[in-house]
């Protein structure tokens, strides 16, 4: 066994945490920040190519597709200190990469995974229409096949990135005849196309997801993932990479509220001196180590050549459970002063709490809810039976 | 990062599992705890010939010079068959009393016979507050010519009865503001006049005593490590064993999962499996989660001490995680179990008053995060 990182991504992560360190600026968060942490900003954009430039992005890709043959320890890392310093989600380079790394054709490798490693295009996810949430072998959007390009028809909603994404991954019904997992693919598809009406939906947390509709869309043959309806297979796939999830945003926001505690005086004493505060804040501290454990477990697991199964289910459900707690906590520590919004007289931490107290609702839902999770872990993990 | 045991480590897991599960099943659990002596002298020399006892004892003093992490996965395989006795008074408590703070002397007088078997360890340290603080030593040991005299009473002292030797926790200096300076320790042999043994009877079956010394003459060569500076030793002690004890956790939380999941599998109502059901599945995924966050919690805080990294803060982490993730995963073990699971018969019962009384001892959660606040500079 071994729990430290080892030299030579040691060395890595300190060259990335010097990056970090001069090259975001408060225009960059604050940009990140107005687009729901969505990677595609124009600032971010900037960023990221100087950030991909040293093959940060995608370390554990091979070379040839402009990664460094890194560890996925490395990658993981790198992803957790991203999230730390400022948080930005790379559909394309983080879900979608990875899977057409792992199913797609020679060419569809050669054409996406080089720009993808250089930060240069973003996609969007497209998986959610409103009659398939949780169930999303229940897709209806229509791909009919016409020559060398399919026809689409359909709708898709809470499509996050979809307005600052260049393509979206698209999951499409292609035989509404077959079985059910055996009538999907998978497509990427350029946004721009004539066609697609992008209408956007504010959540409470303010930040924007939008509903999709493709009205007799044309999309090339060549768009195709991988093979002709396996696209469920693929889906699961880019699914299980988007649930490894990075906790570094809500870390730094546990460790101000920490700095708070010693900084606010009570009765004429630091709140860092309440042995309840002191509780509350021990037992966040030891559910962050659990969760680094168990983050940093599915790249052992990667590095070691297998695929995550129920762990990663485990993590991502973990994760996003602590993630309200830490908001939570926040709310209950900072108390009256935790309702109050940035630009507010007395807000305190800049009114962060009460915008992830929001903000936090989200994260037990997306990529499948923590029911869901659940589900994963006793019927792949436990093997319980599903009737 | 690497997550996995070595090879060797993975034999002796092995291996411990296979003897544990012929010598320990669970009727001689049962019968240990009934029994007034609470292990079987047959069993524990065999354990002591596979080279348990002195697992982290050095060569020299004919161990096997083993790391702590091999011990946690000897442990691991003891929670697992919920085996009571006086091994981790022995080889975790009292040997790491003994391996932290005795001179050559003392080591050479004490280990050998522990690693052949013929000698049992324990630690007096607690006393009636019932907790581990350095504030609630008050046993007196005062000089007079060159022994000491030991007056006072422990409670809570794991397996005395049977124990050859205590290492005892005695104030001899003045208390300061932290009560951390002025206690030290002694290595007492049970058979000095003046001690007196009084068992407690405990939910889990497992034996501990009230020891009272009254008048106990301690020569000064007993003395443990530093006149006056014990607390630094019994507190790095405390935090070991408190992995240690959390790598038993990890055997039992396994063995809980190991009844109830198959259970659910098979178990039908309403014309299908109870694990079917979706309620029961998350109790089930809850266990898992528990299961392996309190295992990973552990191995890293014992691979630390292995690797003599600074090991304070995570100690603190697993004991305050393991303790809470244990009674839990146990208690969703029995909601799965259903009525079965209540039964005296049943298994389940063992590891649910296990997991209680690794809770309760060296520090329960809320003990160990306050512990972790200390860390986090708060």
């Amino acid at each position: 066994m071994d729990f430290e990182f080892a030299p030579q991504e040691q060395a890595v992560l300190k060259e990335v945490r010097a990056f970090l360190k001069s090259e975001i600026t408060p225009e960059l968060k604050a940009e990140s920040l107005a687009i729901g942490y969505c990677y595609g900003g124009e600032l971010g954009r900037k960023f990221v190519h100087k950030f991909a430039a040293n093959r940060w992005l995608v370390p554990n890709w091979p070379e040839k597709y402009g990664g460094m043959g890194a560890s996925a320890m490395l990658t993981f890392a790198i992803k957790e200190e991203l999230a730390y310093t400022m948080p930005l989600i790379f559909v394309a380079a983080h879900m979608a990469g990875p899977t057409i790394l792992h199913f797609g054709s020679e060419e569809i490798k050669k054409e996406w995974l080089l720009p993808i490693a250089r930060g240069e295009v973003e996609f969007a996810l497209g998986y959610t229409e409103p009659w398939a949430g949780s169930d999303l072998s229940a897709l209806k959007i229509d791909a009919v096949g016409q020559g060398d390009h399919f026809l689409l028809n359909g709708q898709k909603t809470f499509n996050t990135h979809t307005h600052v994404a260049d393509y979206h991954w698209l999951a499409t019904i292609t035989d509404p005849d077959a079985k059910r997992y055996q009538n999907m693919s998978m497509m990427i598809v350029d946004l721009k196309t004539p066609g697609i009406t992008i209408r956007p939906m504010i959540t409470m947390a303010g930040w924007q997801t939008n509903e999709v509709f493709y009205d007799n869309v044309k999309v090339p043959k060549e768009c195709l993932v991988g093979d002709l309806n396996q696209g469920f297979y693929y889906l699961m796939a880019a699914l299980d990479y988007e649930r490894m999830f990075p906790l570094g945003h809500y870390r730094r926001l546990f460790d101000e509220i920490v700095q708070y505690t010693r900084d606010t005086q009570v009765n004429g004493q630091p709140l860092s001196r309440d042995p309840l505060i002191r509780q509350k804040m021990a037992q966040l501290s030891i559910e962050l180590e659990a969760n680094k454990l168990i983050f940093f477990r599915l790249a052992h697991i990667i590095d070691k050549g297998k695929i995550p199964n129920y762990e990663t289910s485990m993590q991502k459900l973990f994760a996003t459970e602590l993630a309200q707690k830490i908001a939570n906590t926040g709310m209950d520590v900072l108390g009256l002063y935790a309702q109050l919004k940035k630009g507010s007289q007395h807000a305190a931490l800049q009114g962060q709490i009460e915008h992830h107290y929001r903000w936090s609702v989200v994260e037990t839902i997306y990529a499948g809810t923590s029911e869901i999770q659940r589900n994963i872990m006793a019927l792949r993990g436990l093997k319980l039976p599903s009737k | 990062m690497d997550y996995e045991f070595s090879k060797t480590q993975k034999i002796l897991k092995d291996e411990a599992h296979r003897f544990l599960a012929k010598e320990c099943p669970s009727d001689v659990v049962r019968e240990m705890a009934e029994d007034e002596i609470g292990y079987s002298r047959d069993m524990w020399q065999k354990m002591a010939e596979l080279d348990w006892m002195g697992i982290m004892v050095p060569e020299q003093y004919d161990g096997m010079g083993g790391s702590f992490l091999d011990m946690t996965a000897l442990l691991s395989e003891m929670g697992y068959h919920c085996m009571q006795g006086p091994y981790f008074a022995t080889v975790v408590m009292g040997g790491l009393c003994i391996l932290e703070a005795a001179n050559d002397t003392q080591k050479a007088d004490i280990l050998p016979p522990v690693c052949r078997g013929e000698r049992l360890l324990s630690v007096a340290w607690v006393e009636s507050d019932g907790t581990y603080n350095p504030e609630g030593i008050s046993m007196t040991a005062e000089l007079q010519g060159d022994e000491y005299l030991l007056n006072g009473t422990k409670l809570f002292v794991p397996y005395a009865h049977v124990a050859d030797r205590l290492v005892c926790a005695t104030r001899t200096g003045q208390r300061t503001d932290d009560n951390h300076s002025g206690i030290t320790l002694f290595v007492v042999n049970t058979r000095q006049p003046g001690i007196s043994i009084e068992p407690l009877i405990t939910m889990a079956g497992d034996k501990q005593s009230a020891v009272n010394f009254k008048n106990v003459r301690v020569s000064k060569d007993n003395l443990l490590g530093q006149l006056d500076q014990g607390w630094g030793v019994l507190k790095k002690v405390l935090l070991m064993a408190a992995v240690a004890k959390c790598a038993e956790m990890i055997g039992g939380a396994q063995k809980a999962m190991d009844m109830a999941v198959p259970y659910a599998k098979g178990r039908e109502q309403f014309g299908r499996p109870v694990g079917a059901f979706q309620a029961v599945q998350h109790h089930c995924a809850n266990m898992l989660t528990y299961s392996d966050t309190l295992k990973f919690m552990a191995y890293q805080a014992a691979w630390r001490i292995s690797e003599r990294l600074p090991f304070e803060k995570e100690a603190s982490m697993c004991k305050a995680w393991g303790s809470d993730a244990y009674r839990r995963l146990v208690a969703l073990a029995h909601q799965v179990v259903g009525g079965m699971g209540f039964m005296e018969e049943y298994d389940l019962q063992l590891y649910f008053k296990h997991a209680k009384a690794a809770e309760q001892v060296l520090g329960d959660a809320d003990f160990h995060r306050e512990l972790v606040a200390q860390e986090m500079q708060m």
